[in-house]
């Protein structure tokens, strides 16, 4: 086959002669290069290519799908018959569908190449600038590389997508010590489509490298108490990771979302509005179609605290009768608020700057616990000393109604932008 | 099937090298609630190089087994190290020569289950749920597959072939109570192919009414009292506790990278019950559940002993921490994928298990918690470590009380581990999950029960 677009043709081709009815097949070619850093020294350059072919076929309402990574015609046939078995052999579901007819679209995003002696020097100068601003700091891992991919996706009712991108990703891990004294890891990161500053000026990463040489030195905190928590545009991105776990396919479908009666239902306090914006300029990272073969939009999920869609596929939409999302979550973007860090950090009588939340997902009635890490204890309105063995618990749900501030400022990941935001009535406790 | 003969590439080494040809099989199969949401199978293969010059190295992989390819990635990782070299200009330590050889295939001799067969043996699990549990409301039955078959040849002249398979299935069960969704997952299954873990569905029976009873019992569970406790860590809360709070800050990697447990070396850092071993391949005289003869770098594997009767003595290392540590490479070096590189990897951690009986140790607390099952963990650096509890119960005058609803447990594990009074004859291996650090791996973690105080959550 001469393209890449000639192996989509030939697997849905392929799987309609076999008797498959709907026919799905996504195809990506992925390099990466990638600098490794390991204690504080640059240690291995590492090239990959791989592919990723994943074909799905449905059957008088049974669906079956494999993936490989080979696009010869043998290993084409084989796993076409493979899906027909597959098929055949699952349960047959009236919610098993491909997308309908779309215009067809090719996207393109970032450069195709990376520039290798760039991304070198990149990193030289972040390792130099560490050990000369912070030399207690232990840079344990940092990661800096360029993905570039492109990826293929047809269906059997004639959708057809193809999107090239090529991004630049930089991952740090550290840790401060001093002596016998150590603070606990940390880590941020940032996707961009180019480097034209240096590592340590994107996202936050500096701050949080200034904060692990302040977090030498803990304290514990006594008791327990109800206060406020600020929660960092780090830590945030856990938090909306809960929240948007309870909106997709499984906990609907299974009916333990605590979120599945409450479309268009106030869910949070009116200050919130969160958005999945994907195909925006302001986000480096994101994608172009869902995996279920539609051209992803942008939503609006939460608005102004009003639950405005689901992070439903195809699939999780025609099995609950609810609505399908128009993306597939991700590329998270909360809106400013009025208020600036500090005014917030005034504010607090008595509580925690929560840097980093070590804790499971939450049960399925939303509750939540862990310990704060890396984070700071707050009273009478002044950020006082960093914390150690100082646990958190809650409840998401009743957590986004008790949103007090959101900040002014926000960080941009290049994958997701995120506010501090301030939340009352949390449990916090100490040793 | 991959090549399991790669010594015809030797000649294309001119560094220190490893090439690896390896292929990871997968199927997964989700029934939630009677339909089958989830039939797939998944195979990814290759082969990779990887290259050692002057204290660099240089990675290479590509998808296709085939000659022309095999020889470009070794050019490419050759490429990569010097490229690395030329800037860095260090002067690097030759590695350890290690000489590990020999082959390991654990697939099944039992004829092989179709896909029908293997979901039928889903569904009527499910099936069984339906009709025998009345009180659930929600119900995942979820079976995932994985065989890892890879060959290695390195430079040194070191050569092995494994084929190691592991089957977990995951039942999660929901009830309600006041209008709260309540949830309990268990895990069944572990080391082999499907044939031989899962032989009939009536095998599961028994361990799924110990499931469903401790399901009703935690839906009329109570909140335990936050705070220090004396508590009973139950043999899956010993073995996440030796893999994720202790394991960790002991690979050398971690300990380079400023881990607590460099100061420790030689230290007391656990109560003198507290024996820990990261097992290569066999423990017992049994086989581990993720069982390594010879790690990705060529290296014989060998058991650690981590904590030996409460002192800190060894690292996890691979050939080039073991330079560094002046000590021998243990065979840790391991990678998930055909295009990831070697991390060092813990394989079967466990504590051992000492001289008293559960029972008298649950019948000697007055006041605290048998704490049974965790969801996940995290630790860091420092030791102190989180744990999410699904199971557990209280335990007051001696005798086990109510269920308890989900918490966590946290602490600082060095000092947590000081605490420790007893430590149960019995131990349990565990090898659902994948531990995730750049790359997931499948691990084992085991343990006995163990008596200590650990801060507990509450709500």
């Amino acid at each position: 086959m001469s393209s890449r677009k000639d192996v989509t043709n030939y697997c849905i081709d392929t799987m309609l002669k076999a008797g498959i009815q709907k026919a799905q097949c996504t195809l990506s070619d992925k390099s990466r290069d990638e600098f490794n850093v390991d204690s504080g020294e640059i240690s291995l350059l590492r090239t990959t290519n791989d592919t990723s072919l994943h074909m799905m076929g449905i059957v008088d309402d049974k669906r079956g799908s494999i993936s490989i990574n080979k696009t010869d015609t043998e290993s084409l046939d084989r796993a076409v018959k493979e899906v027909l078995d597959l098929a055949e052999s699952s349960e047959a579901d009236s919610a098993n569908d491909i997308s309908e007819m779309q215009p067809s679209k090719v996207f393109q995003k970032g450069s195709t190449e990376p520039n290798l002696n760039l991304m070198y020097n990149r990193i030289t100068a972040f390792l130099e600038y560490s050990r000369k601003a912070y030399p207690s700091l232990m840079l344990e891992q940092a990661i800096l590389d360029f993905v570039s991919k492109k990826s293929y996706f047809r269906n059997s009712n004639g959708v057809y997508f193809e999107s090239s991108r090529g991004i630049y990703n930089f991952f740090p891990m550290f840790t401060s010590k001093d002596g016998a004294d150590i603070s606990s890891f940390n880590y941020s990161g940032f996707s961009s489509g180019n480097l034209d500053r240096e590592l340590h000026e994107y996202g936050s990463i500096d701050t949080l490298m200034r904060q692990s040489t302040e977090q030498i030195s803990t304290k514990e905190i006594s008791g327990k108490f109800t206060g406020e928590i600020i929660i960092t545009p780090d830590c945030m991105n856990e938090f909306i990771s809960h929240i948007t776990m309870f909106l997709s396919d499984y906990p609907l479908i299974s009916g333990t979302s605590i979120y599945k009666d409450s479309l268009n239902e106030l869910i949070a306090d009116p200050q919130l509005t969160l958005h999945s914006r994907p195909v925006s300029d302001e986000i480096s990272d994101g994608y172009f179609f869902t995996p279920d073969g539609y051209e992803a939009l942008n939503s609006t999920i939460i608005e102004k605290g009003v639950l405005k869609t689901f992070l439903l596929g195809l699939y999780g939409a025609n099995k609950t009768g609810k609505p399908k999302a128009v993306n597939c979550g991700d590329a998270y973007v909360i809106d400013a608020g009025k208020h600036s860090f500090e005014e917030m950090v005034s504010s607090v009588k008595k509580g925690i700057l929560m840097c980093r939340f070590s804790g499971g997902n939450p049960s399925d009635n939303g509750d939540f616990s862990g310990v704060c890490k890396n984070s700071y204890y707050i009273e009478n309105g002044e950020i006082l000393y960093p914390v150690r063995e100082t646990m958190i618990s809650g409840n998401l749900d009743k957590a986004l109604r008790n949103i007090r501030r959101i900040s002014k400022e926000r960080i941009n990941f290049g994958s997701e932008i995120l506010p501090w935001v301030q939340v009352g009535d949390i449990t916090i406790s100490g040793k | 099937m991959i090549p399991k003969e790669l010594g015809g590439y030797s000649n294309l080494f001119t560094e220190y090298t490893e090439l690896r040809v390896q292929e990871n099989r997968s199927v997964r199969i989700t029934v939630v609630n009677g339909d089958v949401m989830g039939n797939s199978s998944a195979s990814s293969s290759g082969v990779s190089a990887r290259t050692y010059s002057n204290g660099v190295w240089g990675f290479a992989s590509d998808p296709e087994i085939k000659d022309e390819n095999i020889r470009k990635v070794i050019a490419f990782a050759t490429r990569n190290a010097r490229f690395l070299d030329s800037r860095e200009n260090r002067v690097g330590n030759p590695l350890p020569v290690t000489l590990g050889n020999g082959a390991w295939d654990y697939s099944t001799s039992k004829a092989r289950k179709s896909q029908k067969d293997i979901i039928d043996f889903v569904r009527e699990i499910d099936s069984r749920i339906l009709q025998k549990f009345k009180e659930i409301s929600s119900r995942t039955v979820s079976l995932g597959l994985l065989d890892m078959e890879k060959s290695l040849l390195t430079s040194d002249g070191a050569s092995a072939y494994s084929m190691i398979p592991k089957s977990i299935m995951v039942i999660a069960l929901s009830t309600e109570r006041d209008g709260q969704s309540i949830e309990l997952y268990d895990i069944y299954g572990g080391f082999g192919q499907f044939e031989d873990v899962f032989t009939a569905p009536d095998s599961l029976f028994e361990q799924m009414d110990r499931h469903y009873d401790h399901l009703r019992r935690k839906a009329e569970g109570i909140y335990p009292d936050a705070g220090i406790k004396e508590c009973i860590l139950d043999a899956d809360l010993a073995g996440i506790l030796a893999h994720e709070a202790i394991g960790h800050t002991t690979e050398a990697d971690g300990v380079r990278g400023g881990s607590i447990a460099a100061d420790y070396l030689n230290k007391e850092v656990a109560s003198p019950l507290i024996t820990m071993v990261d097992f290569a391949h066999s423990a017992f005289g049994e086989l581990c559940p993720v069982p390594v003869f010879i790690d990705d770098e060529g290296t014989e594997a060998e058991d650690v002993v981590i904590i030996d009767r409460g002192v800190l003595k060894r690292f996890m290392h691979n050939k080039e921490t073991s330079i560094l540590f002046d000590d021998e490479p243990t065979g840790n070096a391991r990678a998930f994928r055909f295009n990831d590189e070697p991390l060092i990897r813990m394989r079967n951690t466990a504590i051992l298990p000492g001289k008293s009986k559960l029972e008298d140790m649950i019948a000697s607390v007055q006041d605290g918690y048998y704490l049974m099952r965790p969801s996940n963990g995290q630790a860091d650096s420092t030791s102190e470590f989180m744990f999410g509890i699904i199971q557990g119960y209280e335990i007051r005058n001696g005798k086990l009380g109510r269920a308890l609803r989900d918490t966590t447990i946290s602490g600082v594990a060095f000092d947590m581990l000081k605490t420790v009074t007893a430590v149960s004859d019995e131990m349990k291996w565990t090898s659902a999950g994948m531990c995730g650090k750049k790359q997931p791996i499948p691990v084992s973690m085991g343990g006995p029960a163990i008596r200590c105080r650990v801060n507990i959550g509450g709500r």
